[in-house]
């Protein structure tokens, strides 16, 4: 961890503050971040669907694996129990945790994860996600990382409210729903890519943020134009 | 949804739609009484451009579509801006007389005090929007919400399905065909591929893989894999739709 790269993150942080703030995108790079600052090998954010269920709206890396274990968490893993508990999970080796969650253990360990935390995103009273940090290492993280672990999922929810502030939206409920349908967006964008370049996923997507800052727009916007196929990347 | 909400909605579906085919305006009904709103209306997208209403449960439902279609103001109009439900919780309220100079005081004067716009889409793919109202006026807590959310969900299955060409199905197996993995990112992945593969539009593209795994008994997310790391294609005959599996050059 370096301080300058802490630094970035508060001049990101105020990145929030634009107009043209890119939700998804910011998101995307607070989940790099935290790999960073952490010293973990992945991170995934989830946000609620409003409906009983955890989707995911940013990854470290657009590997469909890691892609497909954050998902599997939907309602098994250390998301949904730090979601409903709003306090935070820690496991430091899974191998212990397959009665627990035999799906989500069996999807981690074929990756090569052992251990695994998640911490809430909190905004007052109410949990709205959580943020899950991989690592290939058995282990726990030191009080010092949790707190900063925890500090950065703070700084997720603070971007998912400005962005619900700039668009003057009346609620957090509009602000969540736009945001997961943002990212399905993006997962369908990703697919045209992939099938027109014959790129992977990890590819389709950094061919994406690419294009959208040249092009100085949203990701999600780039997006829906690649899917109606006004825009062709 | 999870699955206790599934089997819920789909219960409470089935009590509107008594062994018959389930119709948006079943849903509709079903939406009034589980959420707890006076009324319900789904305006579907027929084009690009083009809307047209479906269904409303009551004239002032069938006035509030009018409305917004007519003036092209309001909830159900931003809901296709905005990518996202608005929930007008107080008409009211000064905040929204400034947003919709038009259609506000009209929704008041229909009797409207609350309207909540819950967009029909799956990313990109639009089909409609469902609009709820309330005579009074207040938001919907949180597990209301979670209910909206899901009959919209089971909306948006009916039109892409009746898009799709499918016959409509009776309550208990369009259940069964409510697929949860939906949601997995594959499957919108696999979407993407598709509509380059077969030359379509994304909600054509989805309904096409929708009835595939249907027709195969197996999860959308499963097929949505097999496309997605390129073992499954689906490719236009030159005498029309088709699909072929296996490797491709």
């Amino acid at each position: 961890m370096s301080e300058r790269q802490l630094a970035e993150v508060f001049v990101e942080l105020a990145d929030t503050l634009v107009d043209d703030f890119d939700l998804i995108d910011f998101l995307h790079r607070l989940t790099v971040r935290c790999v960073d600052l952490l010293g973990v090998s992945a991170a995934g954010l989830l946000l609620t669907d409003q409906r009983g269920a955890l989707q995911v709206v940013a990854a470290s890396t657009e590997q469909t694996r890691l892609l497909e274990l954050l998902q599997l968490q939907t309602d098994e893993g250390p998301c949904p129990e730090c979601f409903h508990t709003g306090r935070p999970v820690t496991v430091t080796d899974l191998t212990g945790s397959t009665v627990r969650w035999p799906r989500f253990v069996a999807a981690a360990s074929q990756i090569g994860f052992a251990s695994v935390h998640a911490l809430p995103m909190r905004l007052r009273s109410e949990i709205i996600g959580a943020l899950n940090l991989f690592d290939t290492r058995p282990g726990a993280l030191s009080p010092d990382t949790v707190r900063l672990g925890q500090a950065l999922a703070d700084v997720a929810t603070i971007g998912l409210l400005q962005a619900r502030a700039i668009s003057h939206r009346e609620t957090l409920a509009e602000q969540l729903q736009i945001a997961l349908n943002s990212r399905v967006i993006i997962e369908q964008a990703k697919g045209v890519i992939a099938e027109r370049r014959r790129l992977d996923m990890d590819q389709s997507f950094m061919l994406l943020r690419t294009a959208a800052r040249n092009t100085n727009r949203r990701l999600s916007d780039l997006s829906r134009a690649v899917v109606d196929g006004s825009e062709t990347l | 949804m999870s699955g206790d909400r599934q089997v819920r909605i789909w219960a409470q579906v089935a009590r509107q739609s008594l062994g018959e085919p389930v119709s948006v305006a079943h849903v509709c009904a079903a939406a009034v009484a589980g959420v707890g709103v006076d009324g319900a209306g789904v305006t579907m997208m027929a084009g690009p451009t083009v809307r047209e209403t479906v269904t409303a449960t009551d004239p002032v439902a069938t006035g509030l579509e009018e409305l917004q279609l007519t003036l092209g103001q309001g909830p159900c109009v931003d809901t296709f801006a905005e990518g996202g439900p608005v929930l007008a919780g107080d008409l009211r309220s000064p905040g929204y007389l400034a947003r919709w100079p038009m259609f506000t005081p009209a929704a008041l004067d229909l009797g409207a005090g609350a309207v909540f716009a819950l967009p029909l889409q799956i990313g990109a793919i639009q089909l409609g929007v469902l609009d709820l109202y309330r005579v009074r006026s207040g938001g919907l807590s949180p597990p209301e919400l979670a209910d909206a959310l899901s009959f919209a969900d089971t909306v948006s299955m009916l039109l892409l399905a009746a898009a799709a060409g499918t016959r409509p199905d009776t309550a208990k197996p369009a259940w069964q065909r409510d697929d949860q993995s939906s949601h997995d990112a594959v499957v919108h992945q696999a979407t993407g591929m598709i509509l380059v593969q077969l030359g379509c539009a994304a909600d054509a593209a989805f309904a096409r893989l929708r009835a595939y795994a249907f027709a195969d008994d197996r999860r959308l997310s499963d097929v949505a894999r097999d496309v997605v790391e390129r073992r499954l294609r689906f490719d236009p005959e030159p005498s029309g739709l088709s699909l072929d599996e296996g490797e491709r050059a």
